[in-house]
Order: structure tokens, then C-alpha cells, then sequence
């Protein structure tokens, strides 16, 4: 088994156990390539599973959080089908070790992204739609405490996500200075802006076509990209509604609910006894 | 009042105006008033603009600050306090302002709010508050402090007129009407990135609900807001140190105001 391999195992494992485990960066340095090499074979296996990819998120797009986290580069992460929650509906919260959320932009793409040549990324054409969204990220390494390295290899912390409704990217219009609320149980909890996001989220195209030719990532036409934060994650509360709100282009919602499956049907949540590996 | 003398507040008072007036940060006044006592350092603070307007300065408004709840738990403290804007602290968009005349400026976008009447009720409600204001403009403020590095409770800043230093008006007006002010996005950009983002939701729920505490509060110390008064009511985002160079804040539908900070008097001292 390659070192690789190795650590896609052990992180597959963290996240179906909601287990956390200790760094792999603590003692040497992996590397980048090997990285993502562990974050490929880490979504290969969620696939062997009968997961589908639905498309990629960025992490590190605000420069606060860049600096915060002593990193200097947005990374890239991958979205499967079951990682979605549908939007108004439920997430257990024990599929998650310490999860958090945050108020996120969403585009669905209108072209193959990496293939996309300077014209095709133009907006008008590279945007299918762009939603509100919300997204969990969940490290599974312990205390949520992790090199670059690490949490490219941990698939950037990815664990769920929601989008609301799309929109036109021309109904919607710029999107460089919106109003973003992140509420708790109907109350604030997290107040921004939109820049906060690469400056202007549109900017997520360019960074996302550079890092999936960087680092073999495919970015299908219909396939999501969740552009990044807006405001600062906060944790996820153990119960009751999460809402994100994008002045002029909508709001999306979850519950957070013991029993519940990704899709909001009622289930005995994730089976913690079910990894022989 | 608590156990602060009158000798200790005019102590603290002299402390803060010989660092205002020396360009040398001095330590904390809550070596003399104590660390809780916000009606003694309120006392200060009138002190210090009572020593201002013998010197002939005029008062244009006021400023709140501490309204993000996440500053106010910094502070220990539940609700926000509040300083006086006195006329050689207003600049106009793209002014220049000598970055000499600070100790250790730092700089938020804000709205400013100006009234059309006045606001003398000590139960002013925000509808009152809404009916009153002539117009909005987006504003940055520079804040400062007097206090060496920064090193303030809570008494120390409302002391120290609430850590005010400067600020930066729009020249675009705009009535309130069909303006939500708790859904204004804010950027606050440094040579093209942003360096501070947030919303009319971060002051306090919404801008208008600042200025409603501000002017039940000073109503109820017998200074109430009147009409013509400037209001600073409060960050829209983080503050973030001031350099040389055009700080830029866009508040979403209301417009944009730029701080221009020059350091000419300091290469013209080391010429």
C-alpha cells in the first residue's frame, strides 16, 4: 500500500467512525502531490462505495482565514452525492467528529472547466447558476488542528453541504459585495460579506480550473463548485434550523437532527460499527 | 459614580491629553479610575471635550462603538459605548489625512447617519430614529488610542473618547427610505483587496438599532442627539491597522467612501 493509500484508509475510516485521528503531518512532511493523491484515493473508495461526485469546493478563499490557519494558497476538495443535504432538510449531527458550518456561494458550471480555455471562463458562459449555500466541514484529524498538507489529504474538511435555489447568474447579478447572514435557531450568529470570498467569488472559476489542472481534478459541465466561505465557520449546533441568507440572491436552510439521513428521511443514522478496513 | 476621586479623573484626563497633544502613547488610565467604573470614565471623557471646546472646537456628533458582540464579550461588557466627533476629526472622501496626526490608527467602514431633528427621549425608538435621520452616508472611521498598544478595558477607551481619532464622510447622500441597513455588504479594500468584510448586520442587528441605544442613552445623560449631529454607528467588519495608501470601503447600495492616508509630515520631519 502506497503512503497514499495508507492515509486515505485511515481517514476514510476517522470519517465513518466519526473518529478523530492523530496528524499525518506531525512527524514528516508529506507533500502536496502526496496530498492529493490521498484526497483521490480517499473519494476513489467513497465511489467504490456507490458515492457519485457532484463537483468540488475551495477552502482558504478568505484571506483572514488563509492567515488564520498559516496557509497561503486556496485548496481544493471534492463533493459526493451523499455529502448533499437537501435544502429545508436534516443532517445528524453524529456523522461528524466536530462539525462547523458556514455560508457559502455555489455555482453550477456550464462548461468542463478544466478543459475551459480564457474565453470559455467567462462568466456568462462558465455559470450555469449560482445559489446560496451552506456548507459543514468536519476535519477528522483531532481538535481540528492540521497542516496544508493535511487537510488537502482529509478532502479540505468537506462533510456536507446544501444549496438553495439557483438563480440566473445574470438575474442574480454581481455578486462582489452581498450581505451574508449566517443564523443559528433563527438567530445571528455570523454577519458578512460576499469579497470575503477571493475578493469577488467569480474569482473561484480561475482558482478552481488552476487547481484541478494542478492536481487532476475533473470539473464537469453540472457539476457544482462551492466558491468559499463568507463569514468565519462557527460550530454546529447539536440541534435546530441553520439558515444562510445572500441579500438579493436567497436563502438555504437545514436542520440539525439526531436520526436523520443526509436527504431528511427519517434513518437510524450512520452505522459507527459498519469498517473493516 | 464608584471610588474614583476628582482628583484621579482629572489625573486621567491630563494623562490622555498630554499623549494626545506630545504624539506619545501613554499607559492605562485605569491605573487611576478602575477597570469598571464607566461613569467615572465618562466623566473623563467630558473632561477632555470640555477642555476641547475651551480651545474653540465645535461638536459635530457622536460615534458608538463596541457594537459587535464579539468585541463587547473582549471587553467583558453587554452593551456599547460612545464618543463625541468634534470638527477637526471630519474629512471628506479622498481627502488626504496625514497618518502623523495618529498614534495607532486603525481604520472600519461604517454608516453614518445624520439628523434632520432631534432625538431627546431617553425611550427613542428605532422608528423615531428612522423618521429623524435626514441621510445616510457611508463613512470610515479611524479610530486610535492613546493607551500604548492598545492595552484598554473598558474604562481606558470610553475614557479616551471612545478611542476616536478620525473620520471619513461620503459626499453621496442617500435617504433611508428603501435601504435596509442590516443588509448592507461591506468590503473594505487596501490596493484592490478586501482587509475587512461584513454587514449592516454585524452593528448591533442593524446600524438604525445603534443609533436608537446611543440616543436613549445620552438623552438620559442630558446630552441628546440634535438635529445637524452626526452619528457613527458603529463596524461593519473587523478593524484592521491603517497604512499609507487609499483604504476604499463599498457599503452595497448606499456607495463608497476612500480614506487616503499620507505620511508626508513624517518625510517632511526626516527631510
Amino acid at each position: 500500500m502506497t503512503a497514499a493509500a495508507a492515509f486515505a484508509a485511515a481517514l476514510d475510516r476517522a470519517q465513518r467512525t466519526a473518529s478523530p485521528i492523530a496528524r499525518l503531518d506531525a512527524g514528516e512532511v508529506i507533500g502536496l502531490g502526496t496530498a492529493y493523491a490521498a484526497q483521490h484515493a480517499l473519494v476513489a473508495r467513497r465511489v467504490a462505495r456507490g458515492e457519485r461526485v457532484t463537483g468540488v469546493k475551495l477552502g482558504f478563499t478568505s484571506r483572514a482565514k488563509a492567515a488564520q490557519m498559516g496557509v497561503d494558497d486556496v485548496i481544493i476538495g471534492t463533493l459526493t452525492d451523499a455529502m448533499r443535504i437537501e435544502d429545508g432538510g436534516a443532517f445528524d449531527p453524529r456523522a461528524a467528529i466536530h462539525p462547523r458550518v458556514e455560508p457559502e456561494v455555489a455555482y453550477l458550471l456550464g462548461v468542463d472547466l478544466v478543459d475551459a480555455s480564457d474565453d470559455e471562463l467567462d462568466p456568462a458562459t462558465a455559470i450555469a447558476a449560482v445559489a446560496p449555500a451552506l456548507e459543514v466541514i468536519d476535519s477528522r484529524y483531532r481538535d481540528f488542528r492540521f497542516s496544508l498538507d493535511d487537510v488537502v489529504a482529509d478532502n479540505a474538511s468537506a462533510a456536507a453541504y446544501a444549496i438553495g435555489p439557483w438563480s440566473s447568474p445574470t438575474a442574480a447579478g454581481p455578486l462582489d459585495n452581498r450581505a451574508v447572514r449566517l443564523e443559528l435557531g433563527g438567530r445571528l450568529a455570523q454577519a458578512g460579506s460576499t469579497a470575503a470570498i477571493l475578493g469577488d467569488p467569480v474569482r473561484a472559476l480561475a482558482a478552481a480550473r488552476r487547481l484541478a489542472r494542478e492536481h487532476g481534478f475533473a470539473l464537469r459541465a453540472g457539476t457544482v463548485l462551492l466558491a468559499g466561505a463568507a463569514t468565519a465557520a462557527v460550530p454546529l449546533p447539536a440541534d435546530g434550523l441553520v439558515e444562510a441568507t445572500i441579500a438579493g440572491l436567497g436563502r438555504v436552510s437545514f436542520r440539525v437532527e439526531r436520526g436523520a439521513t443526509a436527504d431528511g428521511s427519517p434513518d437510524g443514522g450512520p452505522d459507527k460499527q459498519e469498517d473493516a478496513s | 459614580m464608584g471610588d474614583a476621586t476628582a482628583a484621579a479623573l482629572h489625573a486621567a484626563e491630563e494623562r490622555l491629553h498630554a499623549a494626545a497633544r506630545d504624539g506619545l502613547a501613554c499607559s492605562p488610565v485605569r491605573e487611576l479610575i478602575g477597570e469598571t467604573d464607566q461613569d467615572a470614565a465618562y466623566a473623563v471623557q467630558s473632561l477632555g471635550i470640555a477642555r476641547r471646546l475651551a480651545e474653540g472646537r465645535r461638536i459635530v456628533g457622536r460615534k458608538i462603538g463596541l457594537t459587535s458582540p464579539a468585541v463587547q464579550a473582549q471587553f467583558g461588557v453587554f452593551t456599547p459605548d460612545y464618543g463625541v466627533l468634534l470638527d477637526d476629526m471630519v474629512f471628506a472622501d479622498r481627502e488626504p489625512i496625514d497618518l502623523g496626526r495618529f498614534l495607532q490608527p486603525r481604520v472600519e467602514a461604517e454608516v453614518a447617519f445624520v439628523l434632520g431633528r432631534d432625538l431627546d427621549s431617553p425611550t427613542t425608538h428605532v422608528a423615531e430614529v428612522l423618521a429623524a435621520t435626514e441621510f445616510v452616508l457611508p463613512a470610515i472611521e479611524v479610530v486610535d488610542s492613546r493607551i500604548a498598544g492598545w492595552d484598554i478595558r473598558i474604562t481606558d477607551t470610553i475614557a479616551d473618547n471612545a478611542s476616536s481619532g478620525a473620520i471619513v464622510l461620503g459626499t453621496a447622500p442617500r435617504r433611508i427610505e428603501g435601504l435596509d441597513l442590516a443588509e448592507l455588504g461591506m468590503r473594505l479594500d487596501h490596493e484592490g483587496e478586501p482587509v475587512s468584510t461584513g454587514s449592516g448586520a454585524a452593528c448591533l442587528g442593524s446600524p438604525v438599532i445603534a443609533v436608537a441605544w446611543l440616543a436613549r442613552e445620552v438623552a438620559r445623560h442630558g446630552r441628546p442627539l440634535r438635529a445637524g449631529e452626526i452619528v457613527l454607528s458603529g463596524a461593519l467588519g473587523p478593524m484592521v491597522a491603517a497604512s499609507a495608501g487609499v483604504f476604499h470601503a463599498r457599503l452595497d447600495g448606499l456607495g463608497e467612501v476612500r480614506a487616503d492616508f499620507t505620511t508626508t509630515a513624517l518625510e517632511g520631519a526626516a527631510a
